[in-house]
This record gives C-alpha cells, structure tokens and sequence, in this order.
C-alpha cells in the first residue's frame, strides 16, 4: 500500500470511530451538559464557602463577666503597647489577631468555655487594688481555644513589658534597650492554593470521565454488538483498527478536557473567582493552552490504559468491572494532590496521574520547575507507550473466542515458541518499566550514600555498577526470558570478525573527540552545557575518584556502562526495534533512546550529555547494524570511556600534552587530525570486513546466516 | 478452491483440555454449497475461525485460492466473506456509511465500493434503507444489511456461521434466496448450521462433525447410501448414540 493511501485509509477508519462516537448521545451527556451544569453550580457552591469563611475571619472571643472588666480589657488590647514588637509582628506574617469582648453576667467565663460558646474566659481579680490578677481560661485540646489564649496572654506580656520600660526610662534616663532585633524575609511566597489544585484535579478527572464511555463503547460494546468479529475478520490490520479507536477516544476526552476548560474559566470569571486563581482579573489565555497541552498529554496516557483494559473485556458490563477499580485508584493520588505540602518533587514526579495534577497547579501559579516538568511529560509519554503496548498485545486477540486465549495475565505468561527476536511492544513495554525503575534505582542509591557519611569511594562505585546492572542488564534478560526470545539473537551475540573488532577500537580512540566537539558545540548553542556549580561538582568528584584504583574506575565507567548498556541498546532493543523498521530508523531511534537515558540520571537531568551521547549512540549504531553484531559496539564504548576515564585520572600527569581537558574548550587541531584518522580508518575497517554481511531485514532466526546488502 | 488440511486446535479450560476441532479436512470447489453439520459445541465455529485466522490451529492448515491462512493471513481474508448470526450493525452509522467502512477494511477502491454497495443493496432489497441509522433497522431489515456486507469485497468463498439462527421464515426465506444467489454466482459457500432440515435443501455436500471429528462427508445420496437414513437427521441420531 502506498503512503497516500495508507494515510487516507488510516484517516477514514479515524473519521468512522469518531463518527460513530459522536453521533451517540451518550457521548454528548458526557461532553456537553457535564461541564454545563457542574460549573455553575461547583461555582454557587464555592462562592457560598467564601462567604461562610469570611465569618470566621473576625476573630476570636472572649468573655468576661461584668461591663467594668469588658472595658479593661477592651482598653488594655487597644493601647498599641499591647502591640508585639515589630520584630516579633515582622516574624509572624504582620497580622495582628483581632478579639471581640462580650460580657456574660449569668455564667462563669470558665462555664462559657466549656460550653464551647467563647474561645477565651477571662475572671479579673483584685481589681480595686489598682493591681488586678487576669485568669484566662481555654478548652483544653481546642486548638483554636489555646491559641486565641495564647495570643492575648502575649499581648499582655508585651503591654507589662512596654510599660515597664517605661518605668525604667523614667526612673534611668540613660537607660537603652540593650538589644535590636530586626526581622526580615527573603523569596518569594509559594502559596499551594487549593483552588489551584482542584481546578486541575477536575479538569483530570473531568477527561477520564470524557474518556470512559468511548473507551468500552468502541471496544466491548463492539464485541457485545457483534461488529467486531466482522472487522476482525478483515484484512485490515489489528494496529490500525486499534490505532483508529485510541484517536477516537483521545478526541472524546480531548473534546472533553477543552469543554470543561472552557466551561470551568468561564464561570470562575464570570463569578469573580478567576483572582484567586490566577491572582489577576485577565482572562489568562496563556495558562489555559499551557494547561491544554497538558490535558493532550494526559488523554493520550490515559486513553491507552483505558484501551489496554477494555481491549480484551467481552461487554461493557465486563469492561465497567475492569474500569471501576481504575477509577477508584486514579482518585488516590488525586486526591494526595490536595494534601498541603505536596509538590511535584522527587517520586512524585514520576507518579501518573498526580504528576500531571500537580504539574498543571504550578502552571497556573507560574512556577513551573523545567526539569521535574520534563521528568513528569516523559514518563507520562513512557506509560501511554506501554499502555498502548499491552492494548495493542491484547486487542483484537480475544475478539472472537468464547475461550479466552489472552487476557492480562498472558503478558506474563511465557509464549510456547520461541522466537528470534522481542516484538516492538514487548520492547516499549520494557522502556516504559525502564525510566521508573531507573529513576527509584539511582535515586535510591543517592539517597543511601548521602544517608551514609562515611561511604568510601569504592562503595560508591560498586553501587553505581550494580544499579547499572540492576536496571539496564537486568530488565532486558528478563524481558528476553519472558518473551521466550533466543539470547543469541535478541542481544544480537553474533561473534564478529577480528577486523571489526580493530576498526571498533580505532573507532573508541578517535571517536570521544567527537561527542567532545558536540559537547561543546552544543554549550556553546545554549543546549545543555555546564554551569559553574555543575563544574565545581564534577572537579570534586574527580578529586575523589583519584582516591580509588584505576582498574575499578575502568571497571565501573566502561567495562560495565560498554557491557549492559550496549547489551541493552545495540542489543535488546536493536533487535527488536529492527523488526518494524528499516535499519536507518532502528540506527536513529536506538540513539535518540541511548542520548535520552543518559540524560535522565537519577534526579538531575544531565541535559549537556544528549548530543554527544546521541552522537556515540549513531556511531555505535552505525557499527552494530553493519557488522550485525553487538561485541564491536561493546568494544567502542569500552575504549572511549576508559579512555576519557584514564585521561580525567592521570589529568595531572597529561598536562604536558598541551590542551586543557575542560568542557567548554575546542581540541587543538592537530587533536582533532588524529582522532578523524582514527575514526575513518576504523570505520573503513568495519565497513571493509562487514561487505556483504550486514544484517538482514527480514527476522533472523538462530541458524540463520543470510544477509543482505542493505546499506545505511 | 477452499481447503482445510488435518485442522486440530485444542482449548485449555482450567485444568480441562478441550480438543475442539480433530484432525479435520475438506475442501469446497467454486459454485459448491458445503454444510458443516453438528449439534452445538462440535467445534464448527471454531473451524470457520481457524479458515478465518481469528484462532491460531495447533497444527493443519486452511488455504484459499493457494494462499494458507497462516502464511498469509491478508491474502486468505481478502478473498473470504464472513457472515455469522451474531453479527451486529453500528447503530450511529448510516446503512451506506457502515457498507463503505467494510470496503474499506477490504482495500475496495472507494468509486468501486459505491458502485457495489448500490448494486447488492438493489439485489438484497435495501436500497431504500441505505441512508438510514442502523440502529433502526429491524432484525429481518439487519440481516439483509449484513449479508450485503458479507459480500461488499466480492469474496471467492463465503463462510456462513448459522445464517438462519433467530430468523422467521421470510428470513429464513431470505437466506435460502442468497445461498442460491451465491451458488449461481460460482461462490465457494460453506454454511455452518445445526439447522440440519434447512441444510438438506441447501447444501450440495455436507460434513457431519461431532466433537471436533468429521463422523461422515459426501451428497446427500451417498451418506443415504452409507447409514442407510433418508435424512440427516437420523444420520445424527444413530451418530450421537454410537
């Protein structure tokens, strides 16, 4: 099929699904009278909180037996002496507590506390001594009680004080106080808003509402309706019929996020509430299409769990079942959301669902961090890819048989063939584990050695080895295990010649000279690049590694990094990426993949390392693809790190070379001569001793040596 | 023209294995009507769906003008029209709408797919149903729709899945009416049905299976010959009780 033609096939399977969702008046229940009736009266509902609250701001009571002791009082909380000192007022957030004084002749103050009608009773004694005893009486385990008596305990402290001074500077007129204390802030407020967090707490819940009815209408009702057996029955293929209905439900719960967005603004600016928002009264546009493309991301991730569950659900009775715990687990972390304190920080960051919620409520307070934001879009993206992985593994499978084949508990049942090499999904699948459990990985590892002081070095470089292995090694075999994959084929552990091999060493030596060049290209073009504090940190801990043995260091940052993220990149994920598309692409996206996870290390995003990496990653590709095997790459990425390492370790020593190893300056010219004729010589050493054995296009099975000559 | 070779597929219901179709083989030739017969669960559907490529057999093969359905699956459903008494419309689309979707999952070209629809709707009477919502359709007006578009690709072989299953007579009537549309057209047709007075009028040659084997194959005449019954009915009585 040509590309026109599966473009507009694709498009009229799109426009049917849409079509036929649309068109159904359910769907417009969900996407038009919701958000019509529910703001408006979320709105009268908030707006009558505001006025309740208000009362309260009034203050706090007391009450006192007689009119004499009311004015006391009255007159001892007015004198501006009572007033704290403005050091201790400046501390305090400059509110002065308000008190309203009421007199209650027929009961005790202490009878009226426990009544619960005043917060303070207040018995003045011995008043005609011109020396009066205050008593103040508070609920014993109400906070607001204790506090309001606390409050007026200090004014009268204050007052007592003011007026002893005055006694003193009468009595001592040289007399100063003999210390100043001033009090002062600095930074800005971060106010976490509840309405700030609600507003986008609906607007996700809102979506997945949009997206619920679509979701089982398009998949189960179907199957329950007896299309799907039809369309199954089809030559179209599965991917596309599912593709067409995941687009359906994305434009529904779009549809939907877009209405209750507009409908939501709306009414707050209509019922004056858009201030306390956005602190202003404008219409705030801008917010509103950050907050959208929000909402894009979120459908899309959500839309594709919602496939993945209903996919292989025989009704809409039995989709509801799958979706109803769903629901009630999306609704924990939205509602985390509205705890005081939570911000989008460390594993929240990674959390779906409250990342977005939580992401949207610093956008609309304008206080967005770019890289907990990055942090929070890509894993979202990463759980969309496995959520449509497993909808894609398990749509359509089950469409017609009454015994069920597949369900979720087949992904992790192990096929009964084994095959050559993983499919695409089972490799996204596999992604989309990888950035969580790489992100717990190394942020747990920080964690223990900044819990541990006393850490030596070599520990630390063990841990790094093994949360290397742990992740990048380990997730991968066991993909390949469950998948029932060949090892040989899927890590691609074909032996290579020993040209190869050479060309790949040259290639190690010359290449770092590169990614060192586009390092600093790319600092010098605002991507990435090093601040001076980043700078200072990587000193430091070149400092400290010089402590340990170069065996370990080159054990730790090359042998392990060349041995595992190859097995992984040129390995697991070059086979199976290789069997969707041509080796261009493969080459393309296994780098692009390799530059992005080195720029998510542990909590920092290392953003200066993607060009350079992504350069290794297309270098290395380059060489796995024409040799057809992943020992080359594993010997490239050994020597180019080992080298950089020994070279960073003996930086003393090398000084009489003449160049300067930091990152923000060019190699010397007769550097870069070298380096290019040890790259082209090795990749003319590869290419020559790959001719006519580069990989072939079609699955290789185990025993299979046939080859073509496709070239990159 | 259709061939289904030494078919086995097994099911594991829990602990149970359930052997639903054994060692099966038959083959229809163009302008032949053949009846799968047997009572239900004798693993008819599960047949048509491993000819189909919607269950993967455990061994044997299916093939269609030389295609087989595991090698290439495309190629076998390209040429395969499918109609099956559980089929339903989309209620939100319009008759026309839902006939082009179908051409369209067929690869039917869209100035072709209209010509055709135009055509089949004339020759199953619903052409004055073609701008209408499915979901009003009654059930006769329903399977009339959908044996339209069982035929919207102009398929080689048709497989039908108990056609006359919940239908009165005239559509019953209906359905005999289109098996002999599809015969005169030189159709490979295998009709899957439990139906087995219907089947006698209908069919060419029949199959009679029971629990996943083919107990008895061969015309009318010589399975009359073979158990000495007039009817298939009491060829299955004497089938069931051996």
């Amino acid at each position: 099929m040509s590309g026109a033609n599966f473009k507009g096939r694709l498009l009229r399977l799109c426009q049917k699904e849409l079509k036929e969702t649309i068109r159904d008046r359910r769907t417009i229940v969900t996407l038009l009278l919701m958000p019509l009736l529910v703001y408006p009266i979320m709105s009268m509902a908030l707006n009558r909180f505001l006025l309740t609250s208000g009362e309260i701001e009034e203050g706090f009571t007391i009450c006192v037996s007689t009119e004499v002791e009311r004015k006391i009082l009255d007159q001892w909380l007015s004198s501006p002496n009572s007033a704290p000192p403005q050091a201790v007022a400046d501390s305090s957030g400059n509110e002065l507590a308000k008190f309203r004084v009421t007199v209650i002749p027929d009961e005790s103050p202490a009878e009226a506390v426990a009544r619960n009608d005043v917060d303070v009773g207040l018995e003045l004694t011995n008043i005609e001594t011109g020396r009066p005893t205050a008593t103040f009486y508070a609920y014993r385990g109400d906070g607001v009680s204790q506090a309001a008596r606390r409050v007026v305990v200090e004014r009268l402290q204050w007052l007592k004080l003011a007026e002893a001074e005055r006694r003193l500077k009468a009595t001592v007129p040289e007399y100063r106080t003999p210390l100043v204390v001033n009090a002062k802030d600095v930074g800005t407020v971060e106010e976490n808003s509840l309405l700030g967090t609600i507003v986008p707490l609906v607007l996700v819940l809102m979506t997945i509402t949009g997206a619920v009815y679509p979701a089982i209408d398009l998949t189960a009702g179907e199957r329950e309706r007896g299309t799907m057996e039809a369309v199954m029955a089809s030559p179209v293929p599965r991917g596309y019929v599912l593709f067409s209905k995941y687009i359906a439900v994305v434009a529904v719960a779009l549809l939907t996020a877009i209405a209750n967005l507009v409908a939501m603004f709306t009414t707050l600016w209509a019922g004056g509430l858009l201030s306390l928002l956005t602190g202003g009264d404008a219409f705030p546009w801008l917010t509103i299409l950050q907050m959208l493309g929000l909402l894009v991301l979120f459908s899309g991730f959500f839309s594709a769990v919602l496939l993945s569950l209903t996919s292989f659900a025989k009704s809409f009775k039995e989709a509801q079942a799958y979706l109803i715990p769903v629901m009630l687990l999306s609704l924990t972390p939205a509602m985390l959301s509205l705890m005081p304190g939570i911000t989008l920080s460390g594993a929240l960051t990674i959390l779906p669902l409250i990342n977005i919620v939580l992401l949207a409520r610093d956008m609309l307070s304008g206080s967005v961090d770019p890289n907990n934001a990055f942090v929070a879009v890509v894993s979202t993206f990463a759980y969309a890819a496995a959520a449509l992985s497993v909808a894609a593994h398990l749509f359509g499978s089950d469409a017609v048989t009454r015994t069920s084949e597949k369900s979720i508990g087949s992904l992790l049942k192990r096929p009964r063939e084994a095959s050559p090499r993983p499919t695409p999904q089972a490799a996204a699948l596999m992604l989309a584990l990888l950035v969580p459990v790489y992100f717990l990985v190394s942020n747990g590892l920080m964690r223990f050695i900044k819990a541990s002081q006393d850490t030596s070095v070599e520990t630390t470089l063990l841990l790094n080895a093994v949360a290397l292995i742990s992740t990048f090694g380990l997730l991968p075999t066991l993909a390949t295990w469950l998948g029932r994959n060949r090892f040989k084929t899927t890590f691609r552990l074909q032996p290579s010649g020993i040209f190869s091999i050479i060309g790949a060493i040259l290639l190690g030596l010359g290449a770092w000279a590169f990614a060192h060049e586009a390092f600093v290209i790319a600092d010098a073009l605002g991507i990435g690049g090093l601040s001076e504090k980043q700078i200072a940190g990587a000193e430091a801990t070149v400092a400290k590694m010089r402590e340990t043995s170069p065996l370990l260091l080159i054990a730790v940052f090359a042998l392990t990094p060349a041995v595992i993220e190859e097995l992984c990149f040129r390995g697991y994920l070059f086979s199976a990426i290789r069997g969707a598309v041509s080796p261009l692409r493969t080459v393309l996206i296994t780098a692009l993949l390799f530059g992005l996870f080195h720029v998510l290390t542990g909590s920092a995003l290392l953003v200066e390392r993607f060009v350079p990496s992504t350069l290794m990653g297309l270098i290395i590709g380059w060489v796995a693809y024409r040799t057809g095997s992943v020992f080359p790459g594993i010997v490239i990425h050994f020597v180019h790190n080992g080298l950089l390492n020994t070279v960073l370790y003996y930086q003393d020593q090398l000084g009489f070379l003449g160049a300067g190893f930091d990152d923000q300056t060019h190699l010397p010219p007769l550097w870069l001569a070298i380096a290019a004729a040890l790259v082209v010589v090795g990749a003319s050493l590869v290419w020559a001793s790959s001719r006519g054995r580069t990989e072939s296009p079609t699955i290789p099975t185990a025993d299979s040596e046939s080859r073509d000559t496709d070239v990159v | 023209m259709l061939t289904v070779e030494s078919l086995q597929k097994s099911f594991q219901l829990e602990d149970d294995e359930i052997r639903a179709v054994d060692d099966l083989s038959f083959r229809v030739e163009p302008g032949e009507v053949y009846g799968l017969l047997g009572p239900n669960g004798a693993g008819k559907t599960t047949t048509l769906r491993m000819v189909l490529g919607l269950v993967q057999p455990d061994s044997g093969y299916a093939e269609v003008s030389g295609y087989r359905t595991a090698v290439d699956p495309t190629a076998v459903k390209s040429r395969l029209g499918f109609v099956s008494a559980s089929d339903g419309v989309y209620p939100w689309l319009s008759v026309r709408e839902m006939l082009l979707y179908f051409a369209d999952l067929y690869g039917v070209a869209q100035s072709e797919a209209s010509v055709r629809c135009e055509r089949l709707a004339d020759l199953m009477g619903i052409s004055d149903l073609l701008d209408r919502r499915a979901g009003t359709l009654s059930t006769g007006q329903r399977q009339r729709v959908t044996l339209v578009r069982g035929l919207i690709h102009d398929p080689p072989v048709m497989l039908l899945d108990e056609p006359t299953r919940g239908l009165d007579v005239v559509g019953v009537q209906t359905i005999f009416e289109y098996i002999e549309h599809l015969r005169e057209v030189g159709k490979a047709v295998v009709v899957c049905t439990h139906r087995l007075d219907e089947a006698e009028r209908l069919c060419d040659r029949f199959g009679l299976l029971h629990r996943g084997r083919m107990q008895q194959t061969g015309t009318l005449n010589e399975l009359r010959q073979q158990s000495g019954h007039q009817h298939l009915v009491d060829m299955f009585v004497d089938l069931l009780r051996s």
